[in-house]
């Protein structure tokens, strides 16, 4: 798989999404091409390099519960009122978000990335924004459809 | 080392806790482990006889499915109690965890040792092993920090551990009453039940540092 980081349309999408949506955070996670790692790829506005080595664990966490479910997830008051344990949600702790907003990624109609928008405060992402991440990721699964 | 009544009460509840998570572990990687991949060979084997592309595909993105489902267990079954505990004892144990830990939060751990790995009575092997694991945890909620330094140190009659995270550090006294101090005064007691001791020093905007140290020769 060509690295993420070197598609300079993909980025675009991402940086763009964070400037309109008026968020802190934008993260694309992405199933590697061999076995079922899914690897945070890109982040834009993040505090430190852990989104690079974090590897999302399948079901767990926002990004591994939208990859096993397929569908979207808001947390709008972490670490309250979540499922599970705190430390089941890595990229909130390591980016020191307190609420975020999450789409699937679809590649031959099946969940294989996450597009992740978060605040460092808590926040409840209006529809207007939810559709914003949800044509983000539309373009970013036409995109990456061709690098995968 | 006598144990006082409470003391014994909190052993006892510890060690059949420890027990229950052993062998949930064990059902889990040994029980629904080994029949996930039973299921992901069938599918193998059913795939390999199958033309039809649209099958084909289906049939794939059963088996990945299965995969992943099968990763998620086996490390779900590691990180309640690592097989390597009992076979190879605390140090591999220690890096197979770690090795978990960087690839879940990002946090990069440096692990020195010095000395010769001594074989620990298993009651003491889980202690040390959990207080470091809660020491870690504790590093990822509330440390903000991207790295760790832990030192391991094996003496004829001592083993040392010392956990340092360079994170923001807190007030050892602001601290009473809240989730933090119940996780801090946990592991020192479970130290103390093993004939250990568990020593927490923090300072603002330097880190906190965590020292286990665990006689050897009763």
């Amino acid at each position: 798989m060509t690295e993420i980081r070197e598609l300079r349309p993909v980025l675009e999408v991402c940086d763009r999404l964070m400037e309109e949506a008026g968020c802190d955070f934008v993260g694309l996670a992405i199933q590697n091409t061999v076995g079922p790692d899914v690897r945070w790829h890109y982040a834009a506005g993040n505090l430190n390099d852990k989104y690079e080595r974090i590897t999302v664990r399948f079901g767990k966490g926002i990004a591994g519960k939208i990859i096993s479910s397929g569908s979207a997830m808001m947390l709008a008051d972490f670490p309250n009122d979540i499922f599970g344990k705190v430390t089941d949600y890595p990229i909130m702790l390591a980016e020191k978000l307190a609420s975020c907003y999450a789409v699937p990624l679809f590649f031959n109609a099946v969940p294989k990335g996450v597009l992740l928008i978060g605040k460092r405060e808590s926040f409840t992402f209006p529809e207007h924004v939810q559709q914003l991440v949800k044509d983000a990721a539309e373009t970013l699964e036409q995109l990456l459809n061709e690098h995968l | 080392m006598e144990l006082k009544p409470k003391q014994q009460i909190s052993s006892y509840i510890i060690q059949s806790q420890e027990e229950e998570i052993k062998r949930i572990s064990i059902e889990l990687h040994e029980g629904v482990g080994q029949n996930l991949y039973s299921i992901l060979t069938g599918l193998q084997f059913i795939d390999s006889g199958t033309k039809e592309p649209h099958m084909k595909n289906h049939l794939r993105e059963m088996s990945q499915l299965i995969e992943k489902t099968i990763q998620e267990i086996r490390l779900l079954s590691v990180e309640l109690y690592p097989p390597v505990l009992t076979t190879l004892g605390l140090l591999p144990a220690m890096k197979s965890y770690i090795k978990l830990y960087t690839s879940t939060f990002g946090i990069l751990v440096d692990l020195d040792t010095a000395g010769t790995q001594k074989w620990l009575p298993e009651k003491s092997r889980i202690a040390v092993f959990r207080v470091c694991q809660e020491a870690l945890t504790n590093i990822v909620k509330y440390a903000d920090t991207s790295n760790v330094k832990i030192n391991v140190i094996w003496t004829e009659d001592e083993l040392k551990v010392t956990i340092n995270d360079f994170g923001k550090g807190f007030h050892q006294a602001e601290h009473g009453g809240n989730n933090q101090s119940s996780g801090i005064a946990a592991m020192k007691e479970r130290m103390l039940l093993t004939g250990g001791q568990c020593t927490i020093s923090s300072k603002i905007g330097e880190g906190t540092s965590i020292e286990l140290s665990l006689p050897l020769k009763d």
